[in-house]
């Protein structure tokens, strides 16, 4: 009995050894210094990872002595998951992430600016539009903390043969927008005026928030970096703004109800230019209607005639022109490891390689614009596999993606960086103040209260 | 006599001495469970206790804070609301799962035609993913194309216009309590059928012969056997649902009873380590007083 337990003991141990030595032996014939990356994508899609995956294998077939490890990481989790690696000491390589984050993980010193300037460098930095360049800009004036990559402008749709037939104006001004939010509420016939952001653990509140506020000349801060957020001007945005949320169909909603405009039940709604293929496209929106609630209820029948019934309006004017939209960058966490930072650069500089490139964005039509000039009025882009673009026309493709110069955030005032707006924005108090508002029933001046008081904790 | 006590004094030294040896075998043989218990379950515990009175910093150059993480969460009205919440949200749940559970166990322990295959089928709320029975409910519930407003509003007329059952708040926790229910009846109802089938027909036989009627047999026998029995299911109950985050928060996220108050407070946007182990801690004391309370007053075990 002992015997032979000592001779399964040995046999394994031989085993695992031979093994060992194997796997040596096969390490060295290998090249002699391998570097490994970890790209951390905010594309969870499997779609999207299959093309990302083939771009990776493409690369790493040139550069054999590179390999690389793709990681989706859902965008609402990237601050969480960069701060729990930067603690444990395994930060990533590459990181796809917006303007607001990259700015809070830059000022806690996590990215590298030196990387960043590089990577502009071999790119050229002249490309880019500066509206998208500036959301990355450092505290240190002409750094940054991430290179653009791919951007989305936020407008509001709305149903231009509805607002003909009523002889309403386009939903450009403050006044417009209320006037037909408040005339095609109705919601004994279940149709709803417009939809913004009313649940207080998402962003899309905020998205909707600001171009509001910066129309009417409210901010965050001052160039100085002094809160200012609870003034009068401030207070006629959220007012305006809860005025609105009076016409979003019951209860707190976010960008999913977007599903309702598809049903033709909402007559606006502040959205991305993400939404392009689902207006324009058949398959694209029943697969919308269906993987999220609405299989075979009433009103899921596709509008063929959406797309053409559809106008955007991509500024809102009150006090002055505002617009809204995200850019996303890719940018090098601090790894105080020259080879990998450099394969890094190396691998990056591909992906903004024109084929490259525009492979990448045609995952998301709609929803990733370029950030440089040049790139919008090629065939290739404008050719993308669903044949959203054509159906839209050049012209308008061109129009929105210069919309990305104009993008303005509470985060930059007069031209400087205000990293608390970073902070702010991800601890998610406008979101939470809207919630008070609209569903809690909170006056405005307490909710304003509270989150000026929250607001001046976090900057402390 | 003296070599009788020469005797029992060497039986005594060599008893100590086995009983010495049985002592250390007996801690070699509970050594590894001791090792995983202690690295497992009290080093977490205590470091969080530890990490409580810290502001930790992302680079690791953790702040000692006293307790003000702890000032802070008490003195936050948001956390007692939370308290509250949840203490309703435990009774409610706890209570209509064992009462539920208790009904349809009494059913079912009843003889009738196709009685294995009802049984089963009762398990399905609990052995359903939940993520899928979540989602169907928000289907369910969805103020514009729910059917639950279809039939309520647009049929019945039961209500004055259309509302967000599922999310706003007034009225989601109402729905939570109620998903609560019927996702965990089904396993008070399994516990409960076990129990009752474990009491002796004789007890019934003898108490008919007294004249008991039903509710007389209830009160005086089947009661007394599942007693205890229920006491531990409402205890285990609240206990996992004082705890209960993914049910909650993946149905509605408005109910916010302590676990997400905790997610919310402390790993929104920056995370805020100090904070979330301050709350862990006073939500196990919170914990451990009500079960204490329980078990004494209640129990009086």
């Amino acid at each position: 009995m002992k015997k032979s337990i000592v001779l399964l003991l040995l046999s394994i141990f031989l085993l695992s050894f031979s093994s060992y030595i194997f796997a040596g032996g096969q390490e060295e014939t290998a090249s002699s210094e391998p570097v490994e990356l970890e790209f951390w994508t905010r594309q969870t899609q499997s779609d999207r990872m299959t093309t990302i995956q083939m771009l990776i294998d493409t690369y790493t077939a040139m550069n054999p002595d590179i390999s690389i490890k793709l990681v989706p990481v859902d965008e609402n989790d990237m601050a969480l998951n960069m701060r729990a690696a930067s603690a444990a000491g395994t930060l990533p390589s590459i990181i796809e992430i917006d303007a607001e984050i990259a700015v809070a993980l830059g000022s806690e010193g996590i990215l590298d600016t030196d990387a960043s300037s590089a990577l502009l460098d071999r790119v050229g930095k002249d490309k880019f539009f500066d509206g998208a360049l500036r959301l990355f800009e450092a505290k240190d004036k002409g750094t940054y903390y991430g290179v653009p990559y791919h951007g989305m402008i936020q407008g509001i749709w709305y149903r231009a043969d509805w607002f003909k037939e009523a002889g309403l104006e386009p939903p450009t001004t403050w006044d417009a927008v209320a006037k037909a939010a408040e005339y095609f509420y109705n919601p004994e016939k279940n149709i709803y005026g417009i939809l913004l952001g009313t649940m207080e653990t998402e962003s899309y509140d905020e998205q909707c928030f600001t171009p509001i506020a910066m129309s009417n000349n409210a901010g965050l801060f001052d160039k100085d970096g002094k809160l200012i957020f609870n003034s009068p001007e401030m207070k006629e945005a959220v007012e305006f703004y809860a005025r609105l949320a009076k016409t979003t169909p019951p209860g707190p909603q976010t960008w999913r109800a977007r599903d309702y405009y598809l049903q033709g039940r909402m007559a606006m709604f502040f959205y991305s230019t993400y939404i392009m293929d689902d207006l324009a496209v058949f398959e694209v929106a029943m697969g919308s209607l269906t993987s999220d609630n609405f299989e075979g209820l009433k009103g899921a029948e596709f509008d063929p005639d959406l797309v053409k019934n559809t106008k955007t309006a991509t500024i809102l004017t009150n006090k002055k022109d505002a617009g809204f939209g995200a850019v996303v960058s890719m940018a090098i966490p601090k790894l105080n490891n020259p080879d990998v930072t450099e394969a890094a650069l190396d691998f990056l500089n591909y992906l903004y390689s024109p084929n490259a490139y525009i492979t990448y964005l045609h995952m998301a039509v709609g929803g990733m614009m370029p950030v440089f000039e040049g790139v919008a009025n090629t065939e290739r882009f404008l050719n993308d596999p669903k044949g959203v673009y054509s159906k839209y026309g050049a012209e308008k493709i061109i129009e929105i993606t210069e919309g990305l110069n104009k993008i303005e955030s509470f985060g930059i005032v007069e031209g400087n960086r205000i990293e608390a707006a970073s902070t702010i924005y991800s601890k998610k108090i406008i979101p939470q103040m809207i919630y008070k508002i609209t569903q809690e029933g909170m006056d405005v001046d307490k909710a304003m209260a509270w989150a000026e008081a929250e607001m001046k904790k976090l900057i402390n | 006599m003296n070599s009788d006590s020469v005797i029992s004094k060497s039986i005594f030294t060599r008893g100590s001495i086995l009983e010495d040896r049985e002592k250390k075998f007996g801690w070699f043989l509970i050594l590894p469970s001791l090792i995983i218990i202690v690295s497992l379950v009290l080093y977490p515990i205590v470091y969080n206790i530890f990490l409580s009175f810290f502001e930790v910093k992302v680079t690791g150059n953790n702040e000692f804070t006293g307790i003000q993480n702890h000032l802070n969460i008490i003195t936050d009205p948001a956390f007692w609301q939370s308290v509250t919440t949840s203490i309703v949200y435990v009774l409610f749940t706890t209570l209509g799962t064992t009462l539920v559970g208790l009904c349809v166990a009494l059913l079912m322990n009843r003889k009738f035609p196709l009685r294995g295959l009802v049984r089963s089928l009762i398990l399905l709320p609990y052995v359903a993913p939940v993520i899928a029975v979540v989602y169907s409910w928000q289907f369910i519930f969805d103020p514009v194309n729910g059917i639950f407003m279809h039939i309520a509003y647009d049929k019945l007329h039961l209500f004055t216009e259309r509302i967000n059952l599922i999310r706003s708040p007034d009225t989601s926790i109402y729905v939570a309590i109620l998903f609560g229910i019927w996702k965990n009846f089904p396993f008070s109802y399994l516990m409960i059928l076990a129990g009752l089938q474990a009491i002796d027909t004789g007890l019934y036989e003898a108490a008919e012969i007294d004249g008991c009627k039903g509710w007389q047999k209830f009160r005086y026998i089947t009661f007394p056997e599942i007693y205890f029995l229920l006491g531990s299911i409402i205890l285990l109950r609240a206990i996992w649902n004082f705890n209960k985050f993914e049910e909650v928060f993946l149905l509605t996220q408005n109910v916010k009873v302590l676990p997400i108050y905790t997610y919310l407070k402390a790993f929104t946007g920056i995370m805020d380590i100090g904070h979330g182990a301050a709350i862990a801690m006073i939500q196990f004391i919170l914990l451990i007083g009500f079960i204490l309370i329980y078990v004494k007053r209640v129990l009086k075990w």
